[in-house]
């Protein structure tokens, strides 16, 4: 998976630290996933309110657990968003957030894609 | 690695995880599950303070704090726990991104004991949670000493403030053992016959309380305190439902206590009580709790070794007020006894009260019949002795000596002797006149002398009195001889004492044994309402002078 949006080796560092149990790592995705969709949205929001503040904590929490699972590139994009508004001012904010979004739908695919193989083999 | 990994320090903790994202929570809670610890989980810093702070919920070890939170954030929570001291002692691991340490570096000067990146590596995790639980648990042994050195000496400074009152000593103990050794209830049950009873309890529901106070327990292997008190040792049970021989009571139905631990109250081999304590759950007693209860136990053996002490004294003073005068026997057991014992001269005014014509009446009367007399006679001289606060020296046959003025002062004490000496004249018209009619004339004769006089402990040992020795004792007994029947005589010192408040009348001077110069002496007659049965005592004496 190396490129795709899902780092395999942070992903296999997640696995491993859980101890290898796979049905466990499979709820924290679900998680992952639960979390982030409301976090996008909350950014979406953010973005039509015109509420810079409103970034900072969607931001945080997406960036900490897209590293965690090995959406590094994302984790990047959530990174930036989150400093650039504590400085107060996000240029070109709805561009940012859309860049978060498609990250986010790509690493979804990504995880989806994964835990359907594991379970065909 | 498996979830069961095992924890280094070897001591479970229960720990906070305060973060917002659900997925940090799961993740935390998992690994810690399977270092052995009891993860509690908290969206938010507002949240977490509210758990830290329920006092239905069970401590928190260590926290587990995420610094960027909605409501309240981890810099807030720091600052509150900073400013509580009840939790001010909580080790604090903030859990932090690697692009996060301007944060920790204020987190760590708030407060915060450790921090942890926010990819956790277990290993990591366990070795910070580990140092972190170290700390806690030293914090709370230190906590635990002290409590248990301040609860200890609570109980001493009430045992030496209330040495005598076996209630405050026992409520004390109960209270402090309860509390202490994390009981839900406790009893201090003292041996009261055959069985055991509450005397002193702390915590429970007033239904179990009552219950234990209704049913008193005997030497046995189905209770804890029956086993107690047939063994003489300390006897922890982990869960009562699960003991083979244990009864089940209403008491234990009602309130379902599950463990027990049970104390001996010794007292030089008996087992004069037992200190029970009971949780609602199978929680065994530590080895630590135990010994801290068995202690307890001898405090409340001290209570009440001090009270029945106190008992004793207090019954021996009273047998011994039968023997002696109240005066003399509150004397022999105060601390100033011993010294006033030894002997001292002070003026004192001395009465001798005896009887006319007893030598005859003792001889033609029946045994009984004396006895019967003299019983009446000490009795009603007895009485009369205790309301005018005499010191009653001796009651020997029909003589009766008193004094006034030892050993407690009595500024009036002349006056309190003739006083004294006109009632027993006034109830002897009575008792007189009683066994005239048997056929007996008896009648008394007084004599009262004031004078120095060394008083103090007279005899030798094992059969000592208190008395004194003196003129004035020795011209009391003279006149008491020289009185006629009904007459009171008193010397001419008593006489100036009484200035004028008792009529007394120059009664001729008198030639007296021991004294090689006539004495003067005066007779006290019956002013006011006494005028009359003096008159009739007077005209007694007449007859049997005659």
């Amino acid at each position: 998976m190396t490129g795709g949006p899902i780092d395999a080796a942070v992903f296999d560092a997640l696995v491993e630290m859980t101890g290898g149990e796979l049905s466990f790592v499979d709820e924290l995705v679900d998680t992952y996933l639960d979390d982030g969709t409301r976090q996008v949205a909350a950014l979406q929001e953010a973005v039509a309110a015109d509420d810079v503040s409103a970034f900072v904590l969607p931001a945080h929490s997406l960036k900490s657990n897209s590293l965690n699972v090995g959406a590094t590139e994302l984790g990047g994009l959530c990174r930036d968003l989150e400093e650039q508004a504590r400085t107060g001012d996000v240029p070109d904010a709805a561009g940012r957030v859309a860049a978060i979004a498609a990250g986010f739908a790509a690493a979804r695919e990504a995880l989806l894609a994964q835990r359907a193989a594991r379970a065909r083999s | 690695m498996t979830p069961t990994i095992e924890n280094g320090a070897g001591l479970p903790g229960r720990v906070l995880v305060v973060d917002d994202t659900a997925f940090n929570r799961q993740l935390l809670a998992r690994l810690l599950r399977g270092l052995g610890h009891e993860p509690v989980e908290a969206e938010d810093g507002r949240q977490a303070l509210a758990r830290l702070r329920d006092p239905d919920e069970p401590p928190i070890d260590v926290i587990l704090l995420d610094i960027v939170m909605p409501e309240m954030d981890g810099y807030q929570v720091l600052a509150a726990l900073r400013d509580d001291p009840a939790l001010r002692h909580l080790p604090v691991i903030v859990i932090s991104g690697v692009d996060e340490l301007e944060s920790v570096v204020r987190c760590l000067e708030m407060g915060a004991a450790d921090y942890l990146p926010k990819s956790v590596d277990p290993a990591i995790l366990k070795a910070r949670i580990a140092s972190s639980l170290a700390r806690k648990r030293l914090h709370d042994a230190e906590r635990e000493a002290l409590d248990r050195q301040g609860a200890s000496n609570e109980v001493l400074a009430i045992m030496s403030r209330s040495a005598f009152d076996l209630q405050v000593v026992l409520d004390a103990v109960v209270r402090a053992a309860v509390r202490l050794c994390r009981a839900d209830y406790g009893v201090a049950y003292v041996l009261d016959g055959e069985a055991y009873r509450v005397a002193a309890s702390a915590g429970g529901t007033p239904e179990l309380d009552a219950w234990e106070r209704e049913h008193p327990i005997r030497p046995g292997r189905d209770s804890v305190v029956g086993r107690v008190a047939l063994i003489g040792e300390a006897i922890g049970v982990d869960d009562v439902l699960a003991d083979q021989e244990y009864l089940a009571t209403p008491g234990q139905a009602t309130s379902g206590y599950r463990t027990l631990l049970g104390v001996p109250i010794e007292q030089a081999g008996t087992i004069s009580g037992v200190l029970a304590l009971t949780r609602n759950e199978v929680r065994p007693f530590s080895a630590a709790e135990r010994a801290l209860a068995t202690g307890f136990g001898e405090q409340a053996a001290i209570g009440i070794a001090n009270a029945r002490l106190l008992e004793t004294i207090e019954r021996q003073r009273g047998q011994l007020a039968r023997f002696l005068s109240p005066q003399v026997a509150a004397l022999v057991s105060s601390p100033a006894g011993e010294a006033l014992l030894a002997g001292h001269r002070r003026e004192i005014t001395a009465m001798f009260c005896d009887l006319r014509n007893f030598t005859g009446f003792s001889e033609s009367a029946e045994p009984e019949e004396v006895l019967g007399f003299l019983r009446r006679y000490h009795a009603t001289v007895g009485a009369l002795v205790v309301e005018h606060e005499g010191t009653l020296e001796h009651f020997a046959g029909d003589g009766i000596m008193v004094f006034f003025n030892d050993p407690a002062l009595q500024d009036d004490h002349a006056a309190r002797a003739v006083r004294m000496s006109i009632a027993i004249r006034e109830r002897f018209v009575e008792i007189g006149e009683e066994w005239r009619r048997r056929g007996h004339v008896l009648q008394v004769g007084i004599g009262i002398a004031t004078g120095y006089a060394t008083m103090g402990r007279i005899g030798f040992e094992g059969r000592y009195d208190y008395g004194g020795v003196g003129n004035a004792i020795i011209l009391a007994s003279r006149l008491s001889g020289e009185a006629a029947a009904g007459e009171i005589l008193v010397s001419q010192r008593t006489h100036a004492a009484l200035d004028g408040q008792i009529e007394a009348v120059a009664a001729g001077e008198r030639q007296l044994k021991g004294f090689s110069r006539p004495i003067p002496v005066y007779a006290v007659g019956a002013p006011g309402a006494v005028t009359e049965s003096a008159g009739i005592v007077g005209g007694g004496a007449a007859e049997i002078a005659s």
